[in-house]
């Protein structure tokens, strides 16, 4: 909505805007999308976007759940699609409406949450580390640095059950995606031994406090950790030696949606290169467009932090989506861990 | 002891207001950390220009707007109905709505929408938020202009009807612009509530209905960042002004 | 039918629609079970309950009241000697009450945002009293239970003002005289005389705050760091991260219970009605 229309509905104390074009409603993380890219498909296809954001995957469940939200297209992470697709959320992709799929990243073709890319368009993705201030030496290399007891105080952690103890377990030599109950447990230890050092749980906004020097490591998904780096130069990050995860946002259609058509030239807007391109320029996140990789500058392009190389990117995986009873277990275990 | 008296009463006051002066003097700051650069209005351009923000604006003003008339009409109805007949039921429900914790109301209202939508097909939106608004306002509503009818008594009412009006003369020409000073009050403080509440917002808002508070919440969750202290700063003194216009208007 | 009958159908439907229909599907989960990855289903069952009685989720309530006992303590304290000066004071009451209630009108999260701007590490407090040279490194002013409080005290103080106030201004000024012209000191009488008459707004004050700060949110969730849950976090996370609808009713319940008996037992202390 722009300033225009807030002065124009000023007059009409009606509170919705007239306006015949057919509409489609995106519900997308906050800063994942650049200025010009909705008003671009908007004068496009003239059409018109409602565009609201949400912070957590959870916020965005809660209002999809029903079936009834009133969103097309919203951008849940990969590890989500199973429990949305068991849940009769998704409306299945038609390929013939997204020749733009030929664009993404060889990796992304068939990725392994969905190989035949039928529920999900892969639309950015990231991973979780360390990033930590140049000061400290020798340099940090391990989810184990995080215990050091020389950070008490200037030590962060997510605000996030998965990442927490996904860290845990990758300390101890488990899976990320671990569900036996004497590995969760042993990971709720630790964690729960790590609690004194931690200064607070905290998601995007320890970016700030990293910047200024508040807060001297801290874990971290790489697409912030880059911005924090772009604003300090005396950040640096870390994809842990244990192992780490990787996580992919990924574009659905609703079923719920009544403009399934409109959809799908959206998604099929956002893989064009160019469009993918001005979005990576815009947020500094990692694009699981290989066409509009190669459109990046070379210092971008081949950024570690948002591109780890081959020997890095083995050490990752993909969280898998886990069964309820270790899910309800997890869920009570960081109940357990933010109480103690 | 009166010197103390006074003495305590400076730094109690200072311990109100200094945090949201400190915080709106800071939104002149042209840098965005806490160390005084130049004075600057970058981020009250920042904020002009920023859509979710005035969209946000826009629906609280809106929603603000709908729930205080709503809830004020019944608040009134309710306050002066009570008064003339007792009804243990709906005084015992005023309360326990007063008392209940603000994340039950939210939640339990969307599970309310949430259950009716499945029958019906709709989606939350502007009017979900007005109504969940209406059910917190008419308690707040209902406790002012009670309170002004006690202070008003039936004596007035009473010598109308006297004089041969009836029920709903007496009420419309007599009691309602005596309690007009209330009932402003009363509105007063149904809007403030609304365009303040986060919690049950956030819980029943729908596609396009994203408001003030919530914009200021996603913006503090993401990192500090000065063009909340713009935003505070107009809010804080848009509100100001509306208390002081509102004092004289009872006055008068 | 009479006309004051008709008055009350607006809040009648009120109440049926918005807020016990709205009860009543809260306590209805309350006894399904979760469904997979949010929701409810069936079976009916009872065991949300017993799960409330694990010593972690009683000691979060217990927490959650300690936490709220403190505040509501301190806002007294903090309160009294305020609306003690107001009912002193021998012109502008009006004024230095409006003062008072003035950051209520501004929005609750932005009177948050304002602590978390003052007590960051590189927040104005800590940037002064490094500059001023008393500390030598940034105090942890941020993410503990400490801040929580200051942040509750902050938002719910002049809900103690404005009853104390109202109680005192009512008080026959003959009291403290005579007692005055027994001996007593200022203080004394203040604490012998003043303090015990004016219980019933002190009560009043302390049920003002005391139940809001039972179920705050918020406060906790901005200023605490993510450190500690108390009961209006837990109920928040069951519903969303934990999407456990059937046990975060239960809390809901629970805490709904807890505070229904608290203004019971307020209401017969009270002589005069609220409404």
């Amino acid at each position: 909505m722009n300033r225009r229309r807030f002065f124009l509905g000023l007059s009409g104390l009606a509170g919705c805007a007239h306006d015949t074009r057919p509409r489609l409603n995106v519900y997308n993380w906050s800063a994942y999308i650049a200025p010009e890219t909705i008003p671009g498909f908007e004068a496009e296809f003239g059409v018109q976007v409602r565009y609201a954001t949400y912070e957590s995957n959870e916020e965005m469940l809660a209002k999809v759940l029903t079936g009834n939200s009133g969103w097309d297209i919203v951008f849940p992470t990969h590890n989500r699609l199973q429990p949305m697709r068991e849940y009769e959320l998704l409306a299945r992709l038609n390929h013939a409406w997204l020749p733009g799929l030929k664009n993404l990243d060889p990796r992304f073709q068939a990725p392994v949450w969905d190989p035949e890319l039928a529920w999900g368009v892969p639309y950015m993705w990231n991973g979780t580390g360390i990033v930590y201030n140049r000061s400290i030496q020798p340099p940090l290399s391990r989810w184990a640095d995080l215990w050091n007891a020389a950070f008490k105080g200037r030590l962060t952690m997510l605000d996030d059950p998965e990442d927490v103890l996904g860290a845990c377990l990758k300390k101890l030599g488990y899976s990320f995606s671990a569900t036996l109950p004497q590995e969760l447990r042993a990971a709720e230890r630790a964690a729960i031994a790590q609690k004194p050092l931690v200064l607070a749980y905290l998601n995007a906004e320890v970016r700030d406090q990293l910047v200024s020097g508040d807060v001297l490591v801290a874990q971290l998904w790489s697409t912030t950790a880059q911005q924090a780096i772009d604003a300090a130069p005396h950040l640096t990050f870390t994809y842990p030696a244990e192992g780490f995860p990787f996580y992919c946002d990924c574009a659905v259609i609703l079923r719920e949606s009544r403009r399934v058509r409109l959809a799908h030239q959206f998604l099929d807007y956002l893989l064009r290169p160019d469009v993918s391109a001005r979005i990576v320029e815009a947020t500094k996140s990692a694009t699981a467009n290989g066409a509009a990789r190669a459109l990046l500058p070379e210092a971008v392009r081949t950024n570690p932090v948002l591109y780890p190389p081959a020997e890095t990117y083995d050490r990752g995986e993909w969280p898998r989506t886990l069964p309820p009873a270790a899910q309800r277990l997890r869920d009570r275990i960081w109940t357990e861990i933010k109480s103690a | 002891m009166k010197r103390w008296l006074a003495v305590y009463a400076v730094a109690f006051y200072a311990f109100l207001h200094l945090p949201l002066l400190t915080l709106a003097a800071f939104s002149f700051n042209s840098s965005r950390f806490t160390v005084w650069d130049h004075f600057s209005l970058t981020w009250y351009r920042a904020m002009f220009h920023d859509p979710q923000i005035l969209a946000g604006t826009w629906n609280s003003v809106v929603i603000a707007i709908w729930a205080t008339t709503i809830a004020t009409v019944a608040g009134t109805l309710c306050a002066y109905g009570l008064w003339k007949r007792e009804s243990r039921f709906i005084t015992g429900g005023l309360y326990l709505s007063l008392i209940t914790p603000e994340i039950v109301t939210g939640i339990s209202l969307l599970a309310l929408f949430q259950w009716i939508f499945r029958w019906l097909h709709w989606h939350l939106g502007l009017y979900t938020v007005v109504l969940a608004h209406v059910a917190f306002s008419v308690p707040y509503v209902v406790i002012v202009v009670s309170a002004r009818l006690r202070t008003i008594g039936p004596t007035l009412e009473e010598a109308a009807m006297d004089l041969g009006a009836n029920e709903w003369q007496a009420f419309l020409r007599v009691t309602l612009p005596a309690l007009l000073p209330g009932i402003i009050a009363a509105a007063l403080l149904a809007l403030t509530v609304s365009f303040d509440d986060f919690v049950i917002t956030s819980m029943v808002a729908g596609v396009d209905s994203e408001t003030l508070p919530m914009v200021i919440y996603a913006m503090a969750r993401r990192g500090a960042s000065p063009v909340i202290n713009a935003i505070s700063a107009l809010i804080t003194v848009g509100f100001g002004v509306l208390i002081i216009l509102s004092e004289r208007v009872r006055e008068a | 039918m009479r006309l004051r009958s008709w008055f009350l159908f607006p809040t009648w439907v009120w109440m049926t629609v918005l807020f016990l229909a709205p009860l009543a599907i809260v306590l209805a989960y309350s006894l399904l079970t979760r469904g997979t990855y949010g929701g409810v289903g069936q079976p009916w069952t009872l065991e949300n309950y017993s799960r409330l009685l694990d010593p972690l989720y009683l000691a979060i309530l217990l927490r959650s009241f300690v936490m709220a006992a403190a505040a509501t303590a301190l806002c007294l304290l903090l309160g009294f000697p305020a609306a003690l000066f107001i009912a002193r004071a021998e012109r502008h009451r009006n004024l230095y009450l409006q003062l008072v209630m003035l950051p209520f009108w501004t929005s609750f999260l932005v009177r948050t945002y304002a602590w978390m701007f003052l007590l960051r590490d590189t927040g104005l407090i800590n940037t002064m009293l490094l500059k001023i040279g008393i500390i030598h490194g940034p105090l942890p002013l941020l993410y503990n239970d400490g801040a929580v409080l200051l942040g509750l005290v902050y938002g719910y103080l002049p809900f103690t003002v404005l009853p104390i106030y109202a109680t005192l201004e009512r008080m026959d000024p003959a009291l403290a005289e005579a007692a005055a012209d027994l001996g007593a000191r200022p203080w004394t009488t203040v604490l012998r005389v003043i303090a015990p008459l004016s219980k019933p707004g002190i009560i009043a004050g302390a049920v003002l705050v005391f139940i809001p700060c039972l179920g705050a949110y918020l406060t906790p969730d901005l200023l605490g760091g993510g450190r500690t849950v108390l009961v209006g976090n837990l109920v928040q996370n069951q519903f969303t991260t934990a999407r456990d609808w059937p046990f975060g009713s239960v809390v809901s319940i629970a805490l709904m219970a807890l505070v229904t008996v608290l203004l019971w037992a307020f209401l017969r202390t009270r002589k005069e009605p609220l409404v």
